[in-house]
């Protein structure tokens, strides 16, 4: 009998929140063990669901635009971003280029913010204090500029169907170029404090790993896909926005371990600050705002649009039929998604991987739920 | 062999500790001292509701269109106006605005067309009733009054 | 509370009246133009949706053009008279099978045309209709970069098949719309709500649900408290 152990110990259940600080948020995870063995895991979600694929049935389309800040309200930017495009493209318009250009830069922004949060939440989960400090402290800037541009820092509403509402501010080109300036040395420091660091590595490496089959199979994208090999971003794969005329690598690694995504997200920061720099340098003039009535009223009909958010393939599937309301709006959420390979990833380790593999799955539950 | 020093002088471990030393100078404090120092917001924050009063003669600006609650996706906004026969035009009578349920979206602030409703940059908007967080027409005009912090 | 007007529902302040006259082009006028839901005031953005002569009568359809291509030919031929509509709209594509022949296809295409990732599996409900329920898979294929959305219409009470044997992401998604659409999925392993609780009654995006129901016994007895809707 391979699977009893010398106390012969029967199976034990254990219960890893709802209030767990390494599940961050409102995630519960029953845990089947046989000692620090895992035998299974079932996930318990569903604490913070607001019902907003409800809402927004009962919203016009422009007014349901701020509530999708809500689900992933890390990446809010991102979020909006999806939306605006989907009903953009029920509209058969596009955004001016201006327009397009700075959603590319704030999103981008926003997709360093979300790392950041990621790297230093996941750092302390598996015991490393510093980085959470530095993190949120180069995440802070980020944030001033979202607040500087839109008003608000988290839940943003930067952008609107068919455009942007508000024009730069004075200064916005170079507090981005600032930002990246500043910011790029700091992902160095964070490599320096985590990358040799021999607890880091020794806990991280060969920890949850989920092969490249493995992801296409439980529909897992983002960073977790890309560490397992396979080279797919939506930015390249179908470019929106305007991606095509950015030049950035998709980095991947190849053993789709929780050191390799690890990898893999700081490789994005960098690439994002390139993104940055680059669009910076081209911002066109031009009107922000394309021809939109004040009335948004699709055809009949529906679209599915999706972008790549900072936690994989974030979906807008939207039904119209006809009236100012959406019909149907159903949001594919990449965290709902990746949280489900969680059981493929810990069967079989240790209770401490469960944590590691949590953070790095880099889950927002407000997004899980909806 | 480098490993091996490396194992034995735990360099990995230096190397991370030079890092937080860096770090250490006073000049890198980004603690905000809040009660004491306010902190300044960015201009275009959107923070508490205030309906602008004419500067010249004090009259409201709200036309009492009531498109700001037409357009908020909360319907927090409550508008009552009154036609007077003298001018022949609405007037605003109540205006109560909700700020428990607001989510500081700003479409009630886009949709007023003659810019009377605007999301200041006051963000200290806490009360010890709910009642407190419902705002009437006074209020909004007035903007919040919270009690300074003295330490 | 009255919460959830819908628009149409509000008076239309007076000053919508000149919207009639503007040109076709949605009014890019600067002035806040009021919501007026109208069917008839501004035409919808209509003539960049390519041909859809847009009748101001609400049950107008989707201006779907048919989709031509190698592998729409190949399952309409596989699956004859069992794929019902190969159509795209804006672009995107999407076919209509039987209720029964989804999982074949689902497997056909998994293995014959490498649509090898299922983004999405969700419903929509139409109440008025007699197969209330439209079920919708979004499949892409990393060998194309293409995506592909299979839909079909079930009726209230029916149970389709599970796609988990053909994609594990299948099974909390179909456990989601199971949650919210009450749609049972016939041999998934684990049918059961995954967002509400376990008790709960009702289906919260079925049409007939309204914004502000919930299962006020619940609530009273797991939370002790009485609602404040
Ligand atoms: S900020 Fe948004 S939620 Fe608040 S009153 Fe204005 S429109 Fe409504
Ligand atoms: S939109 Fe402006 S003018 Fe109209 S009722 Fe609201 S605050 Fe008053």
């Amino acid at each position: 009998m391979p699977d009893a152990t010398f106390l012969d110990s029967t199976e034990l259940v254990l219960n890893m929140g709802p209030q767990h600080p390494s599940t961050h948020g409102v995630l519960r995870v029953i845990l089947k063990l046989d000692g620090e063995k895992i035998l299974g895991t079932e996930c318990v979600i569903g604490y913070l669901h607001r019902g907003v694929e409800k809402i927004a049935e009962n919203r016009t389309f422009a007014q349901f635009n701020p509530y999708v800040d809500r689900m992933d309200y890390v990446a809010a930017i991102s979020n909006g971003l999806g939306y605006c495009l989907a009903v953009e493209k029920m509209l058969n318009i596009e955004a001016p280029p201006r327009a397009q250009a700075i959603r590319v830069i704030l999103t981008e922004l926003n997709r360093i913010a979300s790392h950041l949060l990621w790297l230093g939440t996941h750092a302390l989960d598996i015991g490393a204090i510093t980085p959470v400090f530095y993190c949120l402290r180069e995440r802070e800037e980020a944030l001033k500029i979202f607040e500087k541009y839109c008003g608000a820092r988290l839940t943003t509403h930067a952008f609107r169907i068919g455009g942007l509402l508000y024009e730069t501010y004075d200064g916005f080109e170079k507090d981005i170029l600032a930002f990246c300036d500043w910011f790029l040395p700091k992902v160095d420091e964070y490599e320096e404090l985590l990358t040799n660091n021999r607890i880091w590595v020794g806990r991280l490496k060969n920890v949850g790993i989920l092969t490249a089959d493995e992801c296409k199979e439980y529909g897992v994208t983002g960073p977790v896909l890309r560490a397992a090999g396979v080279q797919w971003d939506l930015r390249k794969a179908q470019p929106y926005s305007g991606y095509e005329k950015y030049e950035f690598d998709i980095p991947t690694r190849q053993n789709g371990d929780t050191y390799d995504r690890y990898l893999v997200r700081m490789q994005e920061m960098r690439q994002s600050v390139r993104i940055m720099r680059q669009a910076v340098a081209a911002i066109p003039e031009g009107p922000i705002m394309g021809k939109v009535g004040k009335v948004i009223k699709p055809a009949v009909g529906e679209a599915y649009v999706s972008i790549e958010a900072p936690k994989g393939e974030l979906g807008y599937y939207i039904v119209s039929d006809g009236a100012t309301q959406p019909y149907r709006v159903r949001v594919r959420p990449p965290s709902f998604v990746n949280l489900q390979a969680l059981d493929r990833m810990v069967r079989g380790a240790l209770v401490a991987d469960v944590v590691a593999v949590i953070g790095t799955l880099d889950i927002v539950l407000g997004e899980v739920d909806r | 062999m480098k490993k091996l020093l490396n194992k034995i002088f735990l360099t990995d471990l230096f190397q991370g500790l030079w890092v937080t030393f860096r770090n250490q100078h006073p000049k890198y404090i980004y603690t905000e001292q809040y009660p004491a120092e306010r902190p300044k917001v960015a201009e275009r924050y959107r923070g508490a509701p205030r309906l602008n009063i004419n500067p010249d003669n004090g009259e409201t600006l709200c036309i009492a269109c009531n498109l700001c609650a037409l357009a908020c996706p909360e319907n927090l906004i409550v508008v009552t106006s009154e036609r007077n026969e003298a001018t022949r035009r609405k007037e605003l009578t109540e205006f109560t605005y909700d700020t428990s349920r607001c989510m500081f979206c700003g479409l009630c602030e886009d949709a007023c067309p003659v810019d009377a409703l605007e999301l200041t940059q006051d963000f200290e908007l806490a009360t010890y009733t709910r009642e407190g967080q419902i705002w009437d027409r006074q209020m909004l005009e007035e903007g919040p009054k919270p009690t300074p912090y003295k330490c | 509370m009255a919460d959830e007007q819908k628009p149409e529902g509000s008076p239309t302040p007076p000053s919508a009246g000149g919207e009639a006259s503007q040109p076709p082009q949605k009014p890019a006028a600067p002035a806040a133009k009021p919501a007026a839901p109208k069917p008839a005031a501004a035409k919808p953005a209509a003539p960049a949706a390519g041909g859809h002569a847009a009748p101001p009568k609400p049950p107008a359809t989707m201006a779907a053009t048919p989709w031509t291509s190698d592998l729409a030919q190949e399952l309409k031929e596989r699956f004859a008279g069992r794929v019902l509509e190969t159509s795209t709209y804006l672009g995107q594509n999407f076919i209509v099978a039987k209720p029964d022949s989804v999982i074949p296809v689902l497997e056909y295409l998994k293995l014959e045309a490498d649509f090898d990732y299922l983004v999405d599996v969700t419903a929509v409900d139409w109440p008025k209709r007699a197969e209330r329920f439209d079920l919708v898979y979004i499949l892409y294929s990393f060998a194309r970069n293409e995506r592909l959305r299979v839909k079909t219409y079930i009726p209230e009470g029916y149970k389709p098949e599970t796609a988990v044997t053909v994609h594990l992401a299948a099974n909390w998604l179909e456990r989601e719309v199971f949650d919210m659409f009450g749609i049972q999925f016939a041999g998934h392993p684990d049918m059961r709500r995954i967002l509400l609780p376990e008790e709960w009654q009702g289906y919260p995006l079925r049409k007939d649900y309204s914004i502000i129901q919930q299962d006020q016994a619940w609530v009273r007895e797991n939370l002790e408290i009485e609602s404040g809707q």
